[in-house]
């Protein structure tokens, strides 16, 4: 005969009411969320090493085999030049990391197993960003072991290249709220996947590899226009290293520590409320 | 007798060709692949770095011979993620039931890689026309051009087989695009070899695609080629000769 045991309904805990209370919550919530995409990390350890060994790569192809022939303007060392702008293109990296990441969580139903939790609702979005975030200061250090290894410096004090850095890193969290949210629109791994090739191109579109004056009038546009200019000419500021642009140049990069601050500013505003938006209504 | 196991294992290969061919139709997204990312690369390095690479020419006359060396590459990538996919998939022991001879299967693979690099090539040379490249050649320098593209396409389609032969997985298969795509980069293909530092020059200078790279572009461009010619058909040639008699070797093992 069977015994049947008392079922004790487990209440879920109650929702913080106040607003400090709720900011805590979301940020208990999300440290525990960028933990456990790390703690991911080791059993995909190839994710980081693709973050260290492609732009190691992209060092040595455009470093050396095509670097020798492209001509910096104002004269110096091509390496010194390119740095900077691999220093962007990591940050870039973020966007399609974390799209990938995110889609892969929604395809597999993760993400609906963390909305049936009693969890703060924007500590998933939060937590993923975070994640990449420290992810993408590890490959920020393995490229700056790159970039000193094949000749560049900084030449501009501690205080300048930190906020060179920091620069980078601000970029880079905006774009991870891009990532996010196409992540969660595309919702599937193999469509994220057929995505990523679409985000070389901005890096590709810039002055990262080669100054812009080189390229057609309408492409020069476009690049001197793009938020990744900005930053990589940003960052050659504060570094010291070659191919500040002078003379008649384009608004952001007259200013472009200011553009990149606005262009970050301007894809936090728009990415992260809509990102944390669609992640509270995706199944309704 | 030879004669007719001969005329067999041709159209056994005829009808493997036809096959993998209508397998590529199925297979859009690495048919687009194999076709945009040579055009895309070449589009990419003449408008936006073409400006500031100094090659002593119009650029896009400089690039071109490289990209469609790039074409055969990413083209024997798909040859080699087709060829694992059929050892891994079972198909072979249904082709073996119906006494199709193994080196038609091959054969077929090859046959196929070769007509799609030969549709991307010429798209490629309809793009890079539209750009502004004008070949110089005569007609005995353009037989000779379609010549060498011939033969290098055939050796890397071949090694392409083998390496799909070789690989456990269409996964494992897939990372021999990565290596592929690298080895025309290290070469004459995109910057003059004497711009590169020079413990590069060694490595540029003798590697397989240089000699190919070189012949192609004194031939289309009617420029002096040297002895660039016998170096690319005998790169070709040992490329080709090895990879029939690797494929053949691990093809029969595997299917044994």
């Amino acid at each position: 005969m069977a015994v049947e045991l008392p079922v004790r309904a487990i209440a879920p805990p109650a929702r913080p009411s106040g607003r400090m209370d709720r900011i805590r919550w979301t940020l208990v919530d999300g440290r525990t969320v960028v933990w456990r995409n790390l703690m991911q990390l080791k059993s995909q350890p190839g994710e980081l090493v693709g973050a260290i060994i492609f732009p190691a790569i992209m060092v040595v192809l455009f470093g050396y085999v095509f670097g020798s022939a492209i001509k910096v303007p104002g004269g110096g060392n091509y390496r010194e030049y390119l740095m900077p702008g691999l220093f962007a293109m990591t940050a870039l990296t973020s966007l399609m990391t974390t799209m990938l990441a995110v889609a892969t969580d929604a395809s597999k139903g993760v993400m609906d197993r963390f909305r049936s939790m009693p969890m703060a609702r924007s500590a998933v979005p939060f937590g993923q960003v975070g994640g990449d975030i420290l992810i993408g200061v590890v490959g920020l250090v393995a490229m700056v072991g790159c970039g000193y290894a094949v000749g560049w410096r900084i030449h501009h004090g501690i205080l300048s290249a930190l906020a060179a850095f920091g620069l980078l890193i601000l970029l880079r969290y905006a774009l991870s709220w891009a990532g996010v949210l196409f992540g969660l629109l595309v919702k599937n791994e193999e469509t994220a996947d057929q995505m990523l090739p679409l985000v070389f191109p901005l890096s590709m579109l810039s002055n990262s590899f080669v100054p812009t004056a080189g390229m057609p009038a309408w492409l020069r546009v476009i690049s001197d226009w793009n938020p990744v200019s900005a930053v990589v000419a940003a960052c050659r500021g504060l570094f010291g290293n070659p191919g500040v642009p002078a003379g008649h140049v384009a608004l952001p990069l007259q200013h472009p520590v200011v553009a990149t601050l606005l262009w970050s500013t301007v894809l936090l505003a728009v990415f992260a409320p809509l990102a944390i938006r669609r992640y509270r209504t995706a199944n309704r | 007798m030879s004669e007719l196991a001969a005329s067999r294992t041709l159209t056994d290969s005829l009808t493997m060709a036809g096959r993998a061919l209508r397998l590529t139709r199925r297979q859009l997204d690495a048919l687009l692949t194999s076709l945009m990312m040579p055009i895309l690369l070449m589009l990419v390095f003449v408008y936006l770095f073409g400006g500031a690479i100094q090659t002593g020419s119009k650029y896009v006359t400089y690039v071109v011979p490289g990209v469609l060396l790039l074409c055969a590459g990413f083209g024997s990538a798909t040859t080699a993620v087709s060829v694992a996919g059929d050892l891994t998939g079972g198909i072979i022991d249904r082709f073996r039931s119906m006494d199709v001879s193994g080196t038609a299967v091959l054969n077929g693979h090859v046959v196929a890689s070769a007509v799609r690099n030969l549709a991307s090539t010429v798209i490629v040379f309809g793009v890079a026309f539209l750009i502004g490249f004008r070949p110089h050649a005569g007609p005995a320098a353009w037989l000779a051009a379609i010549g060498v593209l011939l033969a290098f396409i055939l050796a890397i389609s071949w090694l392409a087989a083998a390496v799909g032969v070789l690989a456990r997985s269409a996964e494992a298969a897939g990372g021999f695009t990565f290596f592929i795509m690298f080895v025309p980069y290290a070469s004459s293909a995109f910057v003059p070899i004497d711009t590169m530092p020079s413990w590069l020059h060694g490595f540029a200078q003798n590697q397989p695609v240089t000699p190919v790279i070189e012949t192609l572009r004194g031939l289309l461009l009617d420029q002096p080629v040297g002895d660039s010619p016998w170096q690319a058909l005998a790169w070709c040639g040992g490329i080709l000769v090895a990879s029939i008699a690797l494929a053949a070797v691990l093809f029969r093992r595997r299917t044994a």
